[in-house]
């Protein structure tokens, strides 16, 4: 009887041995979105289940014969776990990769800039595959700035840990300029608005009116040449032998313009930023 | 009226503890360790205030994160999860709830270090080293329970008033 029943359970453990999963084999390399199959030895039934980033399905399979894995449950790069249950439980984990590159994320900044800064403008270009994987496998992103279909700026950077990136001088014309990032066939385009900088130098003139002196100042532009624009400040002072005034005028169509109220000998000059004007002397009325 | 003073002290103590605790809206799990190695960020540095940041928000992505797929819910994820991970994350945990498995990550410790910043600060690369014991459930019987130690590359980006986790993708090594 002794004999019967160790006989019996040596059956049922060999049985177990051999029903369940013994090794699970998972793919070396598999690529996001892309099918993929797995393997478990033994034989009978067993509950497989697909652990990962996005996914957790459970399914019933049989042992010994190959177990797909959907293209859509792979979507996600990153770390998956398969897990095979039958009398017990075994787990082999593998490694999803990111597919083609098929989009960019660039970002660009400032919107507005000066013209002829030294490091004014910088940009991040980030490639992503058609499931918005970071694709990490090095890759040449080609920048370029172009303003009126002139280059301003090309340089090709190696994608590090999935990141290239750029900064570079603006350009010495006030206008729209396009600043691309492209990899291969994929490419995104940013645009910002060169401004004209600070005025280089302020020339002013004047004459006397029947209620002051008028006085303005010649076009007034930045040191590329490039008409300030519209809003910016002049200060014109005026100092005569009753005293002293200012006048503030915003710059409309490169000219600042100002009514002095001064009927005796007068001084005037102009003043922009760190930039200040010829002196202009007007005469008693 | 001593009694009456005695439970509005206790009252305003409530309060203030929950005050704190809640401050921001929300508070870090203090059992998940996080480190932040910022000296090689480039190409701009990591201001001191954005490290504490950084650790705050990463802390509170990764506790969120673990009760979303323990419990099965969404709510955790909103706030500290933007774009491609809060959507990884919906899908994990709908897929969770369709077959009844759940996944804990207990025990979490995470080593970052920073390895990009953006010029504008508006993007940062890190490299999070993670060790954690993953059991993963399906109704009530484990089915896989294992220290692991994992490589992460995040994507971290300012919000209104936090970091948030744009990308997080595990990777074999770095």
């Amino acid at each position: 009887m002794q004999r019967h029943l160790f006989m019996s359970a040596l059956c049922v453990a060999i049985c177990a041995a051999v029903c369940a999963a013994q090794d699970i084999r998972v793919p070396d390399s598999a690529t996001a979105g892309a099918e993929a199959t797995i393997s478990a030895g033994g034989s009978g039934k067993a509950t497989f289940y697909l652990v990962g980033p996005g996914v957790a399905n459970k399914s019933d399979v049989a042992l010994g014969e190959p177990i797909q894995l959907h293209a859509n449950d792979l979507r996600n790069s990153g770390t998956y776990l398969a897990i095979v249950c039958s009398d017990s439980c075994h787990s082999a984990a593998f490694y999803v990769s990111a597919a083609k590159a098929a989009s960019v994320t660039f970002l660009v900044h400032p919107s507005r800039v000066p013209v002829a800064q030294s490091d004014a403008v910088s940009g991040v270009a980030i490639p992503f595959d058609q499931y918005r994987n970071l694709v990490l496998a090095p890759l040449t992103v080609n920048f370029q700035m172009t303003a009126a279909n002139a280059s301003l700026f090309a340089r090709p950077v190696r994608t590090r840990d999935g990141v290239a990136w750029f900064r570079t001088a603006s350009g010495r014309s006030a206008g729209a300029v396009q600043i691309t990032a492209s990899i291969d066939d994929v490419s995104a385009r940013r645009a910002l608005q060169q401004v004209a900088s600070e005025p280089c130098n302020l020339r002013i003139d004047g004459k006397r009116v029947s209620n002051g002196i008028l006085v303005q100042t010649l076009p007034v532009h930045d040191c590329a040449g490039n008409v300030v624009p519209d809003g910016t400040i002049v200060t014109f002072s005026a100092s005569e032998a009753q005293g002293k005034s200012t006048v503030d005028a915003p710059i409309k169509q490169g000219v600042a313009k100002a009514q002095i109220d001064a009927s005796g000998n007068t001084v005037i000059s102009a003043a922009s930023g760190v930039v200040l004007g010829n002196e202009l002397r007007i005469g008693a009325k | 009226m001593r009694p009456v003073t005695q439970c509005a002290s206790h009252v305003a103590a409530c309060v203030f503890v929950a005050l704190v605790l809640g401050a921001n809206g929300y508070a870090a799990d203090a059992t998940v360790q996080v480190q932040l190695d910022s000296k090689n960020a480039a190409p701009r540095s990591v201001e001191s205030l954005t490290e504490r940041s950084i650790v705050r928000d990463y802390r509170f992505a990764w506790t969120s994160m673990a009760q979303a797929l323990e419990l099965n819910t969404l709510d955790p994820l909103e706030g500290p999860f933007a774009g491609e991970a809060k959507e990884v994350l919906r899908q994990a945990v709908t897929s969770q709830q369709h077959s009844n498995l759940t996944r804990e990550y207990a025990n979490q410790s995470h080593r970052l270090e920073a390895v990009f910043y953006a010029p504008e600060g508006d993007v940062m690369e890190l490299h999070d080293t993670a060790e954690y014991q993953l059991q993963v459930r399906d109704g009530g019987k484990v089915i896989h329970d294992e220290h692991v130690v994992m490589h992460y590359i995040v994507l971290m980006t300012p919000a209104a008033d936090r970091w948030v986790v744009r990308q997080l993708q595990a990777v074999p090594q770095f």
